[in-house]
């Protein structure tokens, strides 16, 4: 399982917010500063974090919530 | 898998007339985060085409310029890879042949590629020259991707740069070029795509042709698709990475170049980039970065380049140089 509080953590870091700003039910849609740019910056540190494996799902292009992003490491990555 | 006795002998290359900065792209977009998109992309220069320049005419410039190295006269094929043709029909090479003065003997055609176009172009010349069908074969890359692109496009507008090149081919007494491997992933056409203006849309008049990006979705593609292959491509020629002595990838954006590097764990003596001040070229940017890598140096005789295009279709092509210092 990958840990929801890691992944918070992640787009915290690199949306420069302070803890308690990003929450399981963040997303794109109500977070002001999670545009593309930012994204593949918290896909690229999701991939170093998973030692390379988040690049092999492509569906974490258009995953742009806490929870979808959760939900698809779950499904694809064993740990 | 062709390996053949031929070599790159030449290239020259020619970009857009207006150089663009950053300020460019604030002035028309008070709302970028230009020091943000420029952290990502890695270019902070655009060489952008005049409004009545085309591909052909940036072809034609790279042409002339190789002309003075060689002569125009031994080339009996000419390969066009271009996306930013002069009309539909016909065949911008055929154009490019007269306004260049090649002979009406040259075979001349064009490959509807993108950033893939150059290794396929090169694979075609290897099979053409191997098979005795041609002596000497010249590459011509030209796109003028701006044109597609509207001034308020922040994922395609501060990437790509319009340009030119003409890569000479030739005999060799040694295997120079090759072995190749490519892949086609059509699957997912439509994530780099212009849709206007051609059959799907009834060719309708007065459209505004513009290119559509997924840029994360062509992201994780690199990412995933295009490392395995490159990784599969080494294993499957038993060439160990430690003896790649210089990777020149298809120059798309830092963050790609940087994430490839990553995860193909390459060292950065051995991972070249030349996007700063030149952007991304589409089919031009490997041969652009070759050429830069030998004038400074940074390839040298004998050396083993790997090449690797990928981009648009989704399509994808590698391959392995022996390098020989260009004329």
């Amino acid at each position: 399982m990958i840990d929801e509080d890691k992944v918070i953590n992640i787009v915290s870091q690199i949306l420069q917010l302070e803890n308690g700003e990003i929450t399981s039910v963040s997303s794109s849609e109500n977070t002001e500063n999670w545009d593309s740019l930012n994204h593949l910056s918290i896909l690229i540190s999701l991939d170093q974090l998973l030692g390379g494996r988040a690049a092999n799902i492509p569906e974490l292009a258009t995953a742009t919530s806490i929870k979808e992003i959760v939900t698809l490491l779950n499904k694809n990555i064993d740990d | 898998m062709i390996e053949a006795n031929i070599k790159i002998s030449a290239i020259e290359y020619c970009l857009g007339e207006n150089k663009e900065s950053g300020l460019d792209l604030q002035k028309d977009n008070p709302d970028w985060r230009i020091e943000d998109i420029e952290e990502k992309t890695g270019i902070k220069t655009r060489w952008i085409a005049l409004k009545g320049t085309t591909a052909v005419d940036l072809a034609c410039n790279a042409c002339d310029k190789i002309f003075e190295k060689i002569d125009k006269n031994k080339v009996d094929t000419l390969l066009f890879v271009t996306q930013s043709p002069d009309y539909f029909l016909p065949s911008s090479s055929c154009i490019i042949q007269n306004r260049v003065s090649l002979k009406t003997t040259t075979k001349c055609f064009d490959i509807n590629l993108g950033c893939s176009g150059f290794v396929y172009a090169l694979s075609m010349a290897a099979a053409y020259i191997k098979s005795g069908f041609s002596d000497n074969v010249l590459i011509v890359c030209a796109d003028t991707y701006s044109k597609y692109i509207d001034k308020n496009d922040r994922t395609n507008r501060p990437i790509f740069s319009d340009g030119a090149s003409a890569t000479f081919l030739t005999k060799s007494d040694s295997k120079r070029v090759g072995p190749f491997e490519f892949g086609t992933d059509g699957s997912n056409y439509d994530k780099l795509i212009v849709k206007e203006g051609a059959a799907k849309s009834g060719f309708i008049k007065n459209t505004n042709p513009t290119l559509h990006m997924d840029g994360t979705a062509v992201f994780m593609f690199t990412m995933s698709v295009v490392s395995k292959s490159i990784n599969s491509f080494l294993n499957n020629q038993g060439v160990i990475k430690e003896k790649i002595n210089m990777y020149i990838f298809h120059q798309a954006s830092k963050v790609v170049l940087d994430n490839l590097q990553r995860v193909l764990k390459i060292p950065d003596d051995r991972m070249y980039k030349n996007i700063e001040d030149l952007g991304n070229t589409v089919s031009s940017s490997i041969p652009v970065a070759l050429k830069d890598a030998d004038s400074n140096s940074r390839i040298s005789h004998e050396e083993l380049v790997l090449i690797s295009g990928f981009g648009v279709g989704l399509s994808w092509g590698t391959c392995l140089l022996t390098w020989n210092k260009l004329l």
